[in-house]
């Protein structure tokens, strides 16, 4: 519990020193929340394995005992919250097609089209949309 | 064979009057840099797939091909599409991507997650300079190549219907009177084509 608690108090930080008030992370700012916490580490005991391999991860788990536990929150908060972010730009098309239906009639999708008619209509969408278009890391 | 030319939003449009093709040499440093360089009004070039690009950079190392000072042929065809250049740091003479570029590899998968350009595929191409030999470079810049696209999928949740990985080595050189220099060691992404059609328009509630 004590851990869980910790890795959300980082991923709050984050949000704040992201300035926006998106719910999830830039990946930009996951990717340099996992280098700043766990790259000594990966350096140190990693130096062979790649990222996206999914063997960094499970070296710093055989190096736990060396490796520091805000590794382990920091890294598990920046999965969470890619996984968040995916999951809400998934969805988007889909939670949003009422909004889209109502403001966006005749828009051509693509290209970023509906996003933009979507914030233009920023007063009126749906709050399931335009939280899951924060979510996603659209919205601002 | 047909030429697409394709408008990319306000965005682009801003790239194209900010930045013209001839002057992309400099690295993209910042987020929206990648998604200008990414989203420029450009004309696809069909006939350039990651296929005939690792072939091209095959045949000028089986022939040896003389380096000239001009770009090479694939450096020339690569120019007109639109493009960034990032510097991702790597393990000496492996594909071992280091931390300090986990950032640049999120900067990436941000930009390709972007309604602006969620429709669209990429060639991800590594090159080197003229440090080691040719087959050996030609071999470790598709490597890495392949280390990002593996990266933005597995960690990143993009698409690998989206992303092709290629290797140029030496082929492709930023600055040809310089062979040596590092700065020909870099990580290049190119916007290819569209994944599928663009969708239908949005159909209104009225009955």
């Amino acid at each position: 519990m004590f851990r869980f608690a910790f890795g959300l108090a980082a991923l709050l930080l984050a949000f704040t020193a992201g300035g926006a008030s998106a719910q999830t992370m830039s990946y930009a700012e996951a990717g340099a929340l996992i280098a700043k916490s766990c790259g000594p580490s990966i350096e140190r005991f990693c130096a062979k394995d790649n990222l996206g391999t999914g063997e960094v991860r499970n070296c710093l788990m055989s190096h736990q005992d060396q490796v520091p536990q805000q590794c382990f929150d920091d890294y598990a908060a920046a999965r969470a919250s890619i996984a968040k972010r995916i999951a809400a730009q998934s969805d988007a098309y889909s939670v949003c097609s009422a909004s889209a239906r109502e403001f966006c009639a005749g828009i051509q999708p693509g290209d970023a089209n509906l996003l933009t008619c979507l914030q233009t209509a920023s007063k009126v969408v749906r709050p399931a949309c335009k939280q899951t278009l924060t979510d996603a890391g659209w919205w601002n | 064979m047909t030429r697409i030319t394709r408008l990319v939003g306000g965005i682009a449009l801003a790239a194209v009057l900010a930045a013209p093709l001839a002057a992309q040499a400099q690295t993209s440093d910042s987020d929206s840099q990648i998604m200008q360089g990414l989203s420029q009004a450009t004309m696809f070039d069909p006939s350039l797939t990651a296929q005939v690009l690792r072939q091209m950079a095959q045949d000028a190392v089986a022939k040896n091909l003389p380096l000239t000072l001009d770009k090479s042929e694939i450096a020339k065809r690569l120019d007109k599409l639109a493009q960034i250049t990032v510097q991702i740091q790597f393990a000496l003479g492996s594909d071992i991507i280091r931390p300090e570029s986990y950032r640049t590899l999120g900067s990436i998968a941000d930009a390709m997650h972007h309604p602006i350009l969620m429709n669209y595929k990429f060639i991800v191409v590594g090159n080197t300079d003229t440090t080691g030999t040719r087959a050996f470079n030609l071999k470790l810049s598709q490597q890495r190549a392949e280390a990002i696209v593996q990266a933005l999928v597995t960690v990143f949740g993009v698409s690998p219907d989206r992303l092709e990985a290629v290797g140029l080595g030496q082929e492709a050189l930023q600055v040809p009177s310089k062979p040596e220099d590092p700065i020909n060691r870099r990580v290049q992404i190119f916007t290819i084509g569209t994944v599928g059609p663009m969708p239908k328009p949005m159909p209104t509630n009225a009955p």
